[in-house]
């Protein structure tokens, strides 16, 4: 840092023109500028934190010095939004100025670094000017313009550092390199993750080497949960925890995401399929167990919906493992005709405490106590409102039949799983009436069937050609194919159906929730 | 300002597979017809089927387990031991 003052045998230097613009409709000149005593120019830009600090101490004192004859202004080497801005968020009462690659007002000063500040007298001649923050030059540079106004002006307090250098100026930069620096995209790491295609559309969380370190807690990066249909790429932990990063995950959720991902990576899941067809195939993520209490995933109110970081991030990261890690990127190798809103991500969990019934994971062979991931090739889901049904038999039929066009109107029967998130008002109905599951799946099994010959029109299947016409063929090939869960508000008779996956061979797919990753 | 970012892709650069030669006739040689086992694939596999031993080639058919699924290894290395040329289905 220098402190330059003109020397008794140098000729005066006229402050050169200014090519700025300021906030007002006028133009910004130095004899405007000067015209009530003194004018004192801080050229910073906002990615120096010498000129950050500078304003900041500045700042305050800008209103008294503007009353005794100095007009303070910042000159900065950014977009004028920008220096408002960031004149805003400092505290910086003085005025704001901004000038635009070439930065022609920083060459005329001839600045090297930022800060500098650059005493202007009354007749337009540079009176002084300190380079960097320095206490003492600046302190006497304000005494030299009280001098100059015959007026006291209050000097910033003398707290450390009393002395830091400051950053180049723009003006000392390459040109074109200083248009690249000032570009919103080159310092927008938000941006910079849409430009790599590190997405799904929506803004990510930037995976930086500390976060993802964080989100692997003590695993190590190397190990891998294999390769991700369709391009194979390797699911190490590493990218795993990226993808949950980007996905906006907190690091108590990547256990979650593991299991999920573990379960998904199962080729009995086939998620190369899923992750190629022209199907809306989502890969819906149920959770059960004590995990969901503990990271605090919604089984209540809005179950299927928005509002809750765990449900949302979680389904999310799958996702991103597929079409990033997995090369699975819709309209390239995901060929999906129209897609579906939980292609994002789609993550609930059973509301066990409300559910008459024994949960999904103990019926899939887990302990009540374990915590457990399921995936499901599915649909997206399709609500059902029964607020009349006074009997358990019409609210079954109602919501059997509500399912009944599932995939197509004439595909029947069903192979694969139908998945019905009951809502608590309808499970208490089943309660009170003492139905068991496996009753109310059969109920739906044997009432949801139509004669064959009513079928045969448009898609259908060849098991529908090769029935009877008069034979009632099930929408469900067994009472298996009818996935139960229980979840939603404790007001409102509204259940859904996600229908299925077909033609995949996809098997659902449950895994534990290891405490420990890797 | 440059920030390292940890990538969620499988950066391995993997080179792609050169084509086989073509042969100059169908004469002779040994077609492999591969069912992928989507809706109506097998009719249009009996057709060429016909057409390929019209032109004096042994056919012999051969089906993925399911269409949603790559194929096999085991099925793969099974039709290159054995096919000159291959024609795989896909249909709906």
């Amino acid at each position: 840092m220098t402190e330059s003052h003109p020397s008794r045998d140098e000729a005066p230097r006229a402050a050169p023109a200014l090519a700025v613009r300021g906030t007002g409709p006028g133009e910004v000149t130095i004899g405007g500028l000067t015209a009530g005593g003194c004018a004192l120019l801080l050229f910073v830009n906002e990615d120096c934190p010498t000129s950050a600090m500078a304003m900041r101490r500045l700042g305050p004192l800008c209103r008294a010095w503007q009353e005794a004859g100095l007009t303070a202004s910042a000159v900065f080497e950014d977009p004028l939004e920008v220096a408002v801005r960031v004149a805003r968020r400092l505290g910086w009462a003085g005025g704001v100025v901004s000038e635009d690659p070439p930065y022609e007002t920083s060459r005329a000063y001839q600045l090297v670094s930022v800060p500098t500040a650059v005493l202007v007298d009354q007749a337009g001649t540079i009176a002084g000017s300190v380079t960097g923050w320095d206490h003492q030059a600046l302190a006497a540079l304000i005494g030299q313009a009280a001098a100059l106004l015959g007026a006291e002006l209050a000097i910033p307090e003398a707290t450390e550092p009393l002395l830091k250098p400051g950053c180049s100026s723009k003006a000392a930069i390459d040109p074109e390199l200083a248009a690249a620096m000032s570009a919103p995209a080159g310092t927008d790491d938000i941006e910079e993750m849409f430009e790599r295609g590190w997405t799904d559309g929506l803004p990510v969380v930037p995976p930086t080497p500390e976060r993802v370190e964080a989100m692997l807690g003590a695993a190590g990066g190397s190990a891998s949960l294999g390769p991700v249909p369709p391009a194979t790429g390797e699911a190490t932990l590493e990218r795993v925890a990226a993808c949950a990063v980007l996905a906006g995950c907190r690091p108590a959720y990547f256990p979650v995401v593991v299991a999920a991902a573990r379960a998904a990576l199962d080729p009995a899941f086939n998620l190369h399929g899923q992750a190629v067809t022209t199907q809306p195939a989502g890969q819906l993520v149920v959770v059960n167990g004590p995990v969901r209490e503990a990271i605090g995933l919604n089984s209540g109110m809005g179950a299927l919906g928005p509002g809750f970081r765990p449900n949302l991030t979680i389904g999310r990261a799958l996702r991103l493992l597929v079409t990033l890690t997995g090369g699975g990127t819709p309209g390239k190798l995901d060929r999906s005709t129209q897609g579906q809103m939980g292609k994002i991500g789609f993550c609930i969990a059973e509301d066990e405490e409300v559910s008459p019934w024994e949960p999904l994971h103990v019926e899939r062979g887990f302990q009540p106590g374990q915590s457990v991931v399921t995936v499901i090739g599915s649909d997206a889901p399709l609500s059902i409102s029964d607020h009349r049904s006074r009997t358990p038999e019409d609210l079954a039929w109602v919501l059997g039949w509500a399912a009944a066009s599932a995939w197509s109107t004439n595909w029947w029967p069903l192979e694969e799983p139908s998945v019905f998130v009951i809502c608590p008002e309808h499970a208490e109905m089943f309660r009170a009436a003492g139905w068991t599951k496996q009753r109310l799946r059969q109920f739906m099994f044997e009432e949801v069937r139509r004669p064959a010959g009513e079928l045969r029109r448009g898609e259908t299947t060849p098991a529908v050609h090769a029935a009877d016409p008069a034979a009632r063929v099930p929408k469900w090939a067994s009472p298996e194919a009818i996935v139960l869960v229980v979840a939603g508000g404790e007001a409102g008779r509204y259940s859904a159906v996600l229908g299925p996956c077909t033609g995949m061979g996809s098997q659902i797919v449950s895994r534990e929730v290891e405490p420990r990753v890797g | 300002m440059s920030v390292d970012y940890v990538s969620p892709f499988d950066e391995r650069v993997r080179a792609a597979e050169p084509l086989a030669p073509r042969p100059a006739g169908i004469s002779g040689r040994t077609a492999v017809l591969l069912d992928i086992r989507k809706n109506r694939g097998a009719e249009f596999l009996d057709r060429m089927e016909m057409l390929l031993r019209a032109e004096g080639a042994t056919t012999v058919r051969a089906a993925k387990e399911i269409f949603s699924k790559p194929a096999a290894l085991g099925l793969i290395d099974e039709i290159a031991g054995r096919a000159d040329l291959v024609v795989e289905a896909l249909a709906d």
